[in-house]
């Protein structure tokens, strides 16, 4: 692990990421029975793994993405909000932003750490 | 503050998911507490009343429209379900044929409505959760 702040700045947005997916998450499960309503999902890990896999280094410029799933059918109501697959979806997301957040604390760790040895 | 708000909406947005499932909790209890009424101020059997939910949307700085949860746009009477009738010349609503006419109200559906409406009211608490324990998450890291 290297304490350089562009993995911070990283960090940063993929928990804002999370974040935003979450509201995503939250309107899907509000809207469970809405007629017509099509459940919204947050692309952003997607599209940063697409982007190092073909070896760019300039991550900036990749911006989360909100898109509407067309893919799952809908039932008589044009809905295709499914409950189970929200929590779970829920669930997944928090448990990401823990993820981020416990890397982002040992970077911190390690910032201090550097710190208080140089005393 | 702009932020801070932000990061509060999800927390919004799973409120008004509650509350919209709960005037549905409240439409069965009332739709089941007058199964039985033959007799009503518009004249006629109690009609079932069904609630129906509209998305709230909410538009950004940057145009987009963003649904920021859910309403009940209307409460509204079941015109299609078909009236019980019952025959009972006795009774003070009979017909001159002797027949009663029953509210359009059918207990089993009414449980799997409220059922629906019960799930939904807690997987909003969910979500909820979720945004206190992420937000704590998020405060921890300053400590």
């Amino acid at each position: 692990m290297n304490a350089d702040s562009t993995n911070v700045g990283l960090l940063v947005r993929l928990m804002g990421a999370a974040n935003e997916r979450g509201r995503v998450i939250a309107a899907n499960v509000a809207n469970e029975s809405t007629p017509g309503y099509r459940r919204q999902v947050l692309r952003f890990e997607e599209h940063l793994r697409a982007a190092l896999d073909s070896g760019a280094r300039e991550l900036d410029a990749i911006e989360p993405e909100l898109v509407t799933d067309t893919l799952t059918p809908a039932g008589k109501d044009g809905n295709n909000v499914n409950l189970e697959l929200e929590l779970n979806a829920g669930r997944q997301n928090r448990l990401l932003y823990e993820t981020y957040a416990a890397i982002l604390q040992g970077h911190f760790e390690l910032l201090r750490a550097g710190i208080e040895s140089g005393r | 503050m702009e932020g801070v708000s932000r990061l509060f909406s999800g927390m919004r947005i799973a409120a008004t998911g509650m509350s919209a499932e709960r005037v549905r909790i409240d439409t069965v209890a009332r739709n089941i507490a007058n199964s039985k009424v033959t007799r009503t101020a518009e004249g006629g059997p109690y009609k079932r009343q069904v609630v129906e939910f509209e998305p709230i949307l909410q538009r950004q700085a940057d145009g987009r429209e963003i649904n920021a949860g859910v309403r009940v746009r209307a409460i509204s009477n079941d015109e299609f379900s078909s009236f019980e009738r019952i025959h009972d010349p006795g009774h003070p609503d009979a017909d001159a044929g002797g027949w009663v006419t029953y509210p359009n109200v059918n207990a089993t559906r009414e449980m799997a409505d409220l059922i629906t409406a019960v799930r939904a009211y807690e997987a909003n608490i969910e979500l909820q959760e979720n945004f206190v324990r992420m937000a704590d998450r998020a405060l921890r890291l300053a400590q």
